[in-house]
């Protein structure tokens, strides 16, 4: 007998500015789908309706329109920057259908008609600065994209590292696209900050790794870079000047479960040996399986049941246990710290005890309470002026 | 103390009134995942809470006493709008509100509204506070008129010499011009210089 079949919306840009990560999302996507359409546990098949906005973010408005007046869909499955999911934002919750939203973001968003699937400021941002802050140093040289992810990014690491008694020493931004950064890697050799954190996207960042990679072995120069967005492909496509990068992930390619080396399995045995999943890649299937999972629970795609079904289940995902908190529409993930290396992976140092609550208002961030105020920790806090 | 943070809103107290129960649950939802305590008022008996915010539907105006008009006026008060005719906003006008929200309700903008409420109001108690002290200097100028006339008469000074002088005491035995002026109109003398 022949399953009944769902639509789903699939946006993701494969041309543009972040192609590169766009196409991740597509090939994770399709492979959840084709993996849950040949299981007999789904008493349905998935048919997906693959849109591409080509970076553009009004076209990400167009194909959401298209999809849901057009195909008829209630669940969507993509968006990647933050300028793209406020564009469908609007017509999801008008017309009440529920966007899966993969990518990890800056948080200050809570919509009943998004799940956010992607790490929460909570997860990526802080256990990376307060690493660079107890670890590094409380001095950090920021260097972003012109775009929501770098400003809120770089104002949590603003808040954090004053209060550690420490400071922003600049805070470049470029935008999207944008390759000169001569003039940011000239400032980097002429200041030598302590510490470099990269929160540049898609072409931007892979140009200023490798001219910081190669201005600085030309001058001498050993300053450790950090990243809460770096991912393998992108290892790739920067090439062997990305070694050395400290990175904040819910997923890397090197985690050591049996969901993971099983998915890498696939996923290789699909896109061939040479290539990898990527952290929003990961995420996106996660995505898939857990709206499978929740329409299986509901019996229907009616989104209000599907979101309930969805909330507090456990999917033991490629990148350990996730699961929805019903409280806010976000996932429960696991905050890893790992650095890259030269064959284009990442070497995991450090993850949380167990899966961390999603905090995308950040209520729970205690500035005050950071580790890097221990006067044990060997960056001992600076004076100064009291006014 | 250190005043806490705008943007940090976990542990704060609001005091929310509001109408439709759609909106009151949105509103619900949102304070929970901010960590912001409820008290809910249902716009006819004495408030007896002092909460750090306040959320008011449109609907409940015109208050009904003076005294509740008051007792919403120790906190910050973020207006929830169902129509924006002129005569409605005259009686929101009258809350003074810090932030409004538009009805129906969305998550989106509860965050934001809150922020400034709370900025705006801290501001305002600041400037609130300079108009105070500078109302304050400006009704001792009278006094310090006074001296300056009586320097410049018992030290043959001219008007900023003399000026200069006040000044000078004033700083060396740490005062205020105000201060010292007040004590030259008393004594009438400048006081001794000490160190």
């Amino acid at each position: 007998m022949t399953k009944p079949s769902i639509p789903v919306g699939i946006i993701c840009s494969q041309h543009g500015p972040y192609q590169a990560m766009g196409r991740e999302l597509l090939k994770s996507s399709m492979m959840a789908v084709d993996e849950i359409n040949s299981q007999d546990g789904f008493d349905f098949s998935i048919s997906a309706h693959v849109r591409d906005p080509r970076g553009v973010v009004s076209e990400y408005h167009t194909a959401c329109d298209d999809l849901i007046r057009n195909v008829g869909v209630e669940h969507i499955v993509g968006c990647y920057t933050s300028a793209s999911r406020k564009q469908v934002l609007p017509i999801v919750e008008r017309t009440d259908r529920l966007l899966w939203h993969p990518a990890r973001y800056e948080g200050f968003e809570c919509s009943d008609n998004v799940i956010y699937v992607g790490a929460s400021p909570n997860h990526n941002v802080l256990p990376l600065v307060r690493y660079v802050l107890d670890n590094l140093s409380r001095e950090i040289f920021c260097v972003g994209s012109n775009y929501v992810w770098s400003w809120e990014t770089n104002r949590v690491t603003r808040e954090l590292a004053t209060a550690a008694g420490g400071r922003i020493l600049a805070e470049r931004l470029l935008e999207l696209g944008e390759s000169a950064v001569g003039h940011i890697v000239d400032e980097i050799v002429r200041r030598r900050p302590p510490v470099v954190f990269n929160t540049l996207v898609g072409s931007s960042s892979y140009d200023f790794i490798r001219a910081f990679h190669a201005a600085t072995t030309a001058a001498g120069l050993n300053i450790p870079m950090v990243s809460c967005s770096l991912c393998e492909p992108e290892l790739k496509i920067v090439g062997p000047a990305s070694a050395g990068c400290i990175t904040s992930s819910a997923y890397f390619e090197s985690i050591r479960l049996p969901e993971n080396r099983a998915f890498v399995a696939r996923w290789k045995a699909r896109y061939g040996e040479h290539s990898s999943p990527s952290v929003d890649g990961q995420s996106a299937y996660v995505a898939v399986y857990l709206l499978a999972r929740a329409l299986q629970r509901a019996g229907t795609s009616d989104i209000g049941e599907v979101r309930r079904a969805a909330a507090g289940h456990r999917y033991n995902s490629p990148q350990g246990p996730v699961w929805i908190d019903g409280s806010n529409n976000h996932c429960v993930l696991t905050p890893r710290l790992a650095v890259s290396n030269a064959e284009g992976q990442f070497d995991i140092f450090w993850e949380a005890d167990a899966p961390v609550k999603p905090d995308p208002y950040l209520t729970q961030l205690d500035v005050a309470a950071s580790p890097a105020r221990d006067a044990t920790s060997p960056n001992a806090p600076h004076l100064r002026v009291v006014k | 103390m250190t005043k806490p943070s705008s943007f940090s809103l976990r542990g704060r107290k609001a005091l929310v009134a509001i109408k439709d129960e759609r909106d009151a649950s949105i509103v619900r939802r949102q304070f929970e995942r901010l960590g912001i305590d409820i008290v809910t008022w249902d716009g006819d008996a004495h408030i007896d809470c002092r909460p750090d915010v306040t959320l008011i539907d449109d609907e409940f105006l015109p208050l009904a006493s003076p005294a509740q008009r008051t007792s919403l006026g120790r906190s910050p008060v973020i207006a929830l709008l169902g129509t924006e005719t002129p005569s409605r906003l005259k009686l929101v006008l009258e809350l003074d509100p810090a932030s409004f929200l538009v009805k129906p309700l969305r998550s989106a903008g509860i965050y934001a509204a809150l922020v400034l409420a709370f900025e705006r109001s801290e501001r305002t108690n600041e400037l609130k506070q300079q108009v105070l002290k500078l109302e304050q200097r400006l009704r001792s100028r009278r006094v310090v008129l006074a001296a300056v006339l009586q320097v410049m008469h018992t030290h043959a000074l001219a008007e900023p010499a003399a000026f200069a002088l006040i000044r000078r005491a004033a700083m060396e035995q740490r005062k205020t011009i105000e201060e010292i002026s007040a004590e030259i109109t008393a004594n009438g003398s400048l006081p001794r210089a000490t160190g």
